[in-house]
Parts: structure tokens; C-alpha cells; sequence
């Protein structure tokens, strides 16, 4: 979708967009139910999207683009960047680092089960097998979980360690979904490990 | 005592319906993600905004929206007398809630769920209307940290003095006794979220007060929004976009 610039439009906060009929409200805009009205809710300036010629919603999509943005919150469905800090029986402990390409100001703390760490063999996984404290794990956001923490996946095979550290401590290079070999001693640790990670 | 000369000047030689002067500075302090300050004449507040951030105690936790959080403090240096007050006495415990719930009402807290927002606001010179400066200040902080609101919350105070509503009391004018009425307004949407006054008042002064205090408000947020416009442009143009 091409971006157009409409002018030089600033807006801040609680400003007009525009009516809900003629535009749809992106990111840093929102919709007031009551009068239908599309306000600002960052400051920054007014960027309108053009729609795609396929879509059947014929609206052009206003957004605002400030400088600053708070800090990422994990959302559902969203891939997070994570470091394990505990590893457990039946699940890991990670503290997420980073959601999608933004980094986390303030750290999350998020939960890799048992059951989420693989999609074949669900019940022969080893937790001690496939994480270490320490790890960097790119990881899904399962669920928002219980009170304690965000529920992470790794199933799918483009998720899991991609970056670890030997007992040498050296980074260790991937070698197939399940090892990573250190290159200082040629050893042979068990990791999940993410395709094209590394 | 004599608050308003026959000529309708006030002992500062403010009209009124006039109000202090304004200034404000955005991104005072370097840690904090959102940082404003806010003079109203002799009153300087500064505001310092984290997060969102993880929950600290789980059981404060809510499961669909932000938790907002707000301490509201005064320096020791900040008034005529160096008093030594323990950290939260009454007066701070009142307005640090009032501070709370009225940032809650402009926040898009369902954005950001199971996060908290810590918001910060310490006083460090007073003259009256410190409540509504540190509002004022909580605002530009809030907008500073890229926080999703719906709108920019201003607040003014007002009075009834010698018989004259007279906007935006300083220090003498609070203490002389009289009514003041502070209120927080949405200022697109003309809401009314904050609310508050001292002493007795008649229905039709009452109005006529109150209104004078919003008109106040517009005032204010007009100027905050030239500070966050003239921010952007500059951070604009260090970017180079």
C-alpha cells in the first residue's frame, strides 16, 4: 500500500480525524462509539492509507505516527524474543526481551510448557533437553495466561533457541532442529532449536 | 483584606480573568520514558511517566486493562516554611487518587493489558494551584511517553473573591478563605473529569465560576499543544524525515 502524506498535518490527542463513515482508525487513532468519530491518540502526524483495490471496505485508513511509542506489551499471537531464566520438570520460565521488532522497556515474564514446546512427541519431551538458563528463545504468545505469567509456544519450527552459550562459553552453532555443537570443543549439546536461527 | 482594586487589578496586577504565566518543558528527565515540567507563575511541577511496564505485585494485576499508578509529592523546600512531612499524609494520599483517577479516565488502558503505568509528580516550588499543575504536568509526561489517550486533560482552578470569580489563585488568594473550585476537563470533548471545591458557594456563582475555570482550561490546553506540535517538528527534523 502506497503511504500518502495529506499536508502537513500534527495532530495530539483527542483531535478529529475524521468521520467513521469516511476513514478507519489504524494505529494511534481511535473510534468514540457514541459519535462515531475517529480522534488522535498520539501525537505525531496524520498519515492517510489509501485501500487496496481488492478490499471491500473502500475506507482509507488514517493513522498517526509519533516519534515516541510506548514500550511493546506482548498480544496474542505476537513473536517475542525471550531469555530463560529457570528450567523446570514440566516447564520453562523466560523473560521476554523483545515483541516482534520492539524492544520490551520493562521486562515480561513468560512460561514455556511442557506441551508447547514441540508439536511431535508431546509427551516425550525433556524440558532439560531443550532449554538452558541463559538461552535466547524466539517463542509465540500462546495465551496471556494465568496471574503470573504469559503462556510462550515454540511448536512450530521456526521457533526455539537461537542463541545459546557451551559450557565453554562459546556461542554455539545449530546443526539440526535438536543440536548445537560449541565450536571451541566440538561438543554436542540438546537444544529446541529454532530453523535459520543463529 | 482587599483582593481586587477598585480598578480590577489583583494584588499581582492580573485582571480577573487572567491567568499566571504559563510554561512547560517536555523531556526533563532523561530516565523515564515520559518526562514534562510545568510552571503555573510561581508553582513548578515536574513529572516523570514509566511504562508500561510488568506488574510488580501480582495481585494488583488486571487482566484486560493497564493498571495506572500515581504519587503525587511535595519537596521540602517547596513552601515558605521547611516542613518534613511523612511520606503519605492525608493531603498527599487525596491528591495523588484525585492525579490517578483522572489520568485513568484519558488513558487507553485497554491497549495495554496487564502492564502498569507509573506515574510520578513531585513538587517542587508552590504557589497555589498545585493540583492542577500537576495535572497539567501528568498530561505533557503522559503525551511525552507515547501513551494512547483520547484526549488531553487540562485543569484550572478558580475563585470567588470580594465579590469577583478571579481565575487561577496564586498562594494569597488560596489562603484568603474564599471558595475555590478546581476542575479537569477533556479538552476536545468538553468533559468534566475532575471536580472539586472549598467552602460554600451559591448556584448561580457556582456556574459562573466553574465556567470561568474551564475557560481556563481551554487556555491551557491550547498551550500544550503547541509544546507537543513545536516537540514533534524538532524531533522531526533531527530525524530527518
Amino acid at each position: 500500500m502506497a503511504m500518502e502524506v495529506e499536508g502537513e498535518e500534527m495532530v495530539t490527542p483527542g483531535e478529529v480525524l475524521g468521520k467513521a463513515s469516511d476513514v478507519k482508525a489504524g494505529r494511534g487513532a481511535y473510534l468514540a462509539p457514541h459519535n462515531k468519530t475517529v480522534y488522535a491518540s498520539l501525537t505525531g502526524r496524520r498519515i492517510v492509507i489509501p485501500p487496496s483495490p481488492a478490499s471491500p471496505d473502500q475506507r482509507p485508513t488514517v493513522e498517526v505516527t509519533g516519534h515516541k511509542a510506548y514500550g511493546a506489551v506482548p498480544e496474542l499471537g505476537s513473536v517475542v524474543i525471550a531469555r530463560v531464566t529457570k528450567v523446570m520438570a514440566k516447564m520453562a520460565s523466560a523473560d521476554i526481551m523483545c515483541v516482534g521488532p520492539k524492544a520490551v522497556r520493562e521486562k515480561f515474564t513468560g512460561i514455556i510448557r511442557q506441551q508447547d514446546v514441540r508439536a511431535t512427541e508431546i509427551d516425550k519431551v525433556d524440558m532439560h533437553l531443550s532449554f538452558r538458563p541463559g538461552d535466547i528463545v524466539r517463542a509465540s504468545v500462546l495465551s496471556l495466561g494465568d496471574a503470573r505469567a504469559y503462556y510462550l509456544s515454540t511448536a512450530k519450527n521456526e521457533l526455539g533457541v537461537v542463541s545459546a552459550e557451551s559450557i565453554a562459553g562459546a556461542t554455539m552453532v545449530p546443526i539440526s532442529w535438536t543440536e548445537m555443537q560449541c565450536p571451541l570443543t566440538g561438543q554436542i549439546e540438546l537444544r529446541k532449536v529454532a530453523k535459520s536461527g543463529g | 483584606m482587599e483582593f481586587v482594586s477598585p480598578e480590577g487589578l489583583r494584588l499581582d496586577g492580573r485582571r480577573p480573568m487572567e491567568m499566571r504565566q504559563i510554561r512547560a518543558e517536555i523531556g526533563v528527565v532523561a530516565k523515564a520514558d515520559g518526562s514534562a515540567s510545568f510552571e503555573m507563575g510561581n508553582t513548578k511541577v515536574i513529572a516523570a511517566v514509566y511504562g508500561p511496564r510488568e506488574v510488580p505485585n501480582r495481585s494488583q494485576q488486571i487482566s484486560d486493562q493497564a493498571l495506572v499508578r500515581c504519587e503525587y509529592s511535595m519537596a521540602n523546600f517547596s513552601t515558605g516554611d521547611r516542613m518534613r512531612k511523612p511520606k503519605g499524609d492525608r493531603r498527599s494520599m487525596e491528591i495523588s487518587l484525585v492525579i490517578r483517577q483522572t489520568m485513568e479516565a484519558c488513558i487507553l488502558t485497554h491497549l495495554m493489558p496487564r502492564s502498569q503505568i507509573d506515574i510520578f509528580v513531585q513538587v517542587l516550588q508552590a504557589d497555589g494551584g498545585t493540583r492542577s499543575a500537576c495535572i497539567n504536568a501528568a498530561t505533557l509526561a503522559l503525551a511525552d511517553a507515547g501513551i494512547p489517550m483520547c484526549d488531553l486533560i487540562t485543569s484550572c482552578s478558580a475563585g470567588y473573591l470580594n465579590s469577583t470569580p478571579l481565575l487561577d489563585l496564586n498562594y494569597v488568594e488560596d489562603s484568603a478563605g474564599g471558595p475555590d473550585v478546581t476542575v479537569g476537563i477533556l479538552s476536545k470533548s468538553d468533559k468534566v473529569t475532575l471536580l472539586q471545591m472549598d467552602s460554600k458557594l451559591p448556584m448561580d456563582i457556582f456556574e459562573n465560576v466553574m465556567q470561568l475555570a474551564i475557560e481556563g482550561c481551554k487556555a491551557v490546553a491550547n498551550y500544550i499543544r503547541e509544546i507537543l506540535l513545536e516537540n514533534t517538528k524538532q524531533l522531526e527534523y533531527r530525524r530527518g524525515t
